[in-house]
């Protein structure tokens, strides 16, 4: 299929092309399958569920896309209140254990970094939304700023700050490993 | 040997499941098997249904088609049927070429299926090219064509009928409106009236009276005669709710 | 370092990808500790695989497949995407992948919520008739149907010998004929006209409206 454009593959999607969508999501599980997975408490199973519950979604109100062009920004969205809905669904459920144990022949340099990888994400935990999510777009996604407001249709300078305040939550408690 | 060679290529088609078409290849081919054709045929028609859907042409025609074949098989042979399917699916392309040439871009599946249906019924490229000129959405274009070439199969002369099409979308009429058509011809012809005045009072911009006009004459099934009426057909459908 | 705990405005300048002119090297050391602990967080992370992928375009199938069945010529600009409960879409997933067809004809669902608010369309009782007072059994095999001659079961007046049947078209063009015994296939003389089935048959049209078929 080469590399169509979101827009084009939408509307002809739209004509009837069913199979076309399948295009689109493998497109944007990839790209959003680590936000949906740092969201998700690092439950790579509950991500599944929530990405794959927002594609079909996505597909029942495709028509309802205003601008094609917008297309990522538009399932972004979706996507976004489907990890909310799918943690708000499963609170309670323990899941700092979801990162797995390292084998016993790992080395001292894995176990620290499966360490710092668990208190990442206990620190991503305890986060506003608002901060977890600009802080997975702004580091794990690697979005400027500005694709992030396109993106959140919120400002720059409120995303700094949300970011900023993700960063020192972390830090205090990567430096409390130290 | 054909079959396998058929069935291998159908299994890689399907495997590669981003083919378009590969979901309707393996469904009609479940369906026709379902129905105890032969697994060669099946195979065979599933594979012009595949290759369909890879051109980017729409296979549903094609299966629907494949299924009326098959149902037909006491008057119709297998080879017939894959004829007949392979000939639909050169009219699809035509179909297909003449939307893309009347600006459709990209060019919807029932357009292309609609006109594939009109050229099959003795329209000219020219004049499904004009029917789709009055068109700008993919739906006027699609209901135009059937509903012209529908009047043409009934005896309305082909001017006539692109003409009375043309008038009804210039006047602001909705696609869904032109379908009373064929049944408005009807009930003229009912009154008495022969084709060719119809026609000449088309030509004149009379267009066709709406077939529940009072002094329409023919039976009809207009709300209420039937026991339940479209009315209840309609409630039926719009009290159901799509829970999420 | 700082007592504040966190990160200095400075390094937080840096990790924004701002200028870097003024950031002293316990700050820049710190803000580089920082990005690596957060990138080997991230390149640990699990992520969904393309299983993802099969259950969606499975269910994406499914249902417009289901909205194939309920209109033959799909021809409104927007697809109508029917809104079917998710129970149902897993199990229709499932449905695809062990048998590869999934019937969807369940009574209520199907048309049902239309998210881009157009107008649901609506089906119109349509009723046939045929004078056979020879048969024993009479049916419909058309468009609208998939053809089946056991599909649509006409029924006998005993008075009359009028075989008669009520039928929910949608809107458009269907074609087909009356089944005679299972094995006459015969056109309707009430359509509106016949056409060639393309083999070398004939096809009773009829053209439904929004407000239902004038016939002879």
């Amino acid at each position: 299929m080469g590399s169509q454009s979101d827009a084009v593959l939408v509307r002809r999607i739209l004509a009837g092309q069913v199979e076309l969508y399948q295009v689109l999501v493998e497109r944007y599980r990839a790209e959003f399958g680590r936000y949906a997975t740092a969201m998700l408490g690092g439950d790579a199973d509950d991500a599944a569920d929530a990405l794959q519950e927002a594609f079909i979604r996505a597909y029942r109100s495709l028509a309802s896309c205003r601008e094609p062009e917008r297309f990522k920004a538009w399932l972004f969205r979706i996507v976004s209140n489907q990890c909310h809905n799918t943690r708000r669904g499963r609170r309670g459920h323990l899941r700092l254990d979801t990162i797995e144990d390292p084998p016993d022949d790992s080395t001292e340099r894995q176990l620290e970094a499966n360490e710092i990888g668990r208190t990442i994400q206990a620190a991503l935990d305890d986060l506003t939304p608002e901060q977890r999510e600009a802080f997975v777009l702004k580091h794990i996604e690697g979005y400027s700023y500005a694709d992030m407001a396109v993106l959140l249709e919120v400002g720059e300078d409120a995303l700094k700050m949300r970011v900023h305040r993700a960063r020192d939550e972390l830090q205090r408690k990567l430096e409390g490993l130290r | 040997m054909r079959h396998s060679l058929i069935g291998a290529i159908l299994v890689a088609a399907s495997a590669l499941s981003t083919l378009p078409g590969a979901a309707a290849a393996q469904d009609v081919r479940a369906q026709l098997l379902e129905r105890g054709a032969p697994a060669e045929f099946a195979d065979q028609v599933a594979a012009i249904v595949a290759n369909a859907g890879a051109e980017q042409l729409p296979t549903e025609p094609l299966v629907s088609k494949a299924l009326e074949g098959w149902a037909k098989r006491a008057r119709v042979p297998q080879g017939r049927v894959l004829t007949a399917l392979n000939q639909y699916v050169v009219r699809l392309q035509t179909g297909r070429d003449i939307a893309a040439d009347a600006g459709f871009d990209p060019v919807p599946g029932p357009v292309v299926a609609a006109a594939a249906e009109a050229v099959g019924r003795g329209m000219t490229r020219e004049q499904v090219s004009q029917v789709m000129g009055f068109a700008s959405e993919p739906a006027a274009a699609a209901t135009g064509l059937t509903v012209a070439s529908a009047l043409m199969a009934q005896g309305l002369d082909a001017e006539a009928a692109i003409r009375v099409v043309g008038d009804a979308y210039r006047g602001g009429r909705a696609p869904e409106e032109i379908l009373e058509f064929p049944s408005a011809l009807t009930g003229l012809q009912a009154q008495g009236q022969d084709m060719a005045q119809i026609a000449r009072r088309i030509m004149q911009g009379g267009g066709l009276p709406s077939p529940t006009a009072p002094g329409m004459g023919g039976r009809g099934n207009r709300p209420g005669t039937v026991p339940g009426g479209s009315a209840e057909g309609q409630k039926k459908k719009k009290g159901t709710s799509g829970g999420q | 370092m700082n007592e504040r705990q966190g990160l200095s405005p400075e390094a937080h300048r840096f990790l924004d990808g701002e200028a870097a002119g003024d950031i002293g090297p316990e700050d820049r050391r710190a803000a580089d500790q920082f990005e690596q602990a957060v990138q080997s967080y991230a390149s640990g992370l699990e992520t969904p695989d393309s299983a993802v992928d099969r259950v969606v375009m499975a269910a994406v199938r499914a249902e417009a497949r289901g909205a194939r069945r309920q209109s033959v010529w799909q021809w409104l600009v927007s697809p109508h995407l029917f809104s079917v409960r998710p129970a149902l879409v897993a199990a229709a997933a499932v449905a695809l992948i062990v048998f590869g067809r999934v019937l969807i004809d369940v009574p209520g669902v199907g048309i049902g919520d239309r998210p881009t608010g157009a107008e649901a369309q609506a089906t119109i009782l349509v009723r046939f008739e045929l004078r056979a007072p020879e048969a024993q059994r009479v049916s419909i095999a058309g468009s609208f149907n998939e053809w089946s001659p056991e599909g649509v079961e006409l029924v006998r007046n005993a008075t009359t010998g009028l075989w008669t049947a009520t039928v929910p078209l949608h809107p458009g063009e269907h074609e087909y004929l009356f089944v005679i015994d299972g094995s006459q296939w015969i056109p309707d003389p009430n359509a509106h006209a016949q056409v060639d089935d393309g083999f070398g048959q004939a096809n009773s049209v009829i053209v439904v409206g929004p407000r239902g078929v004038v016939r002879s």
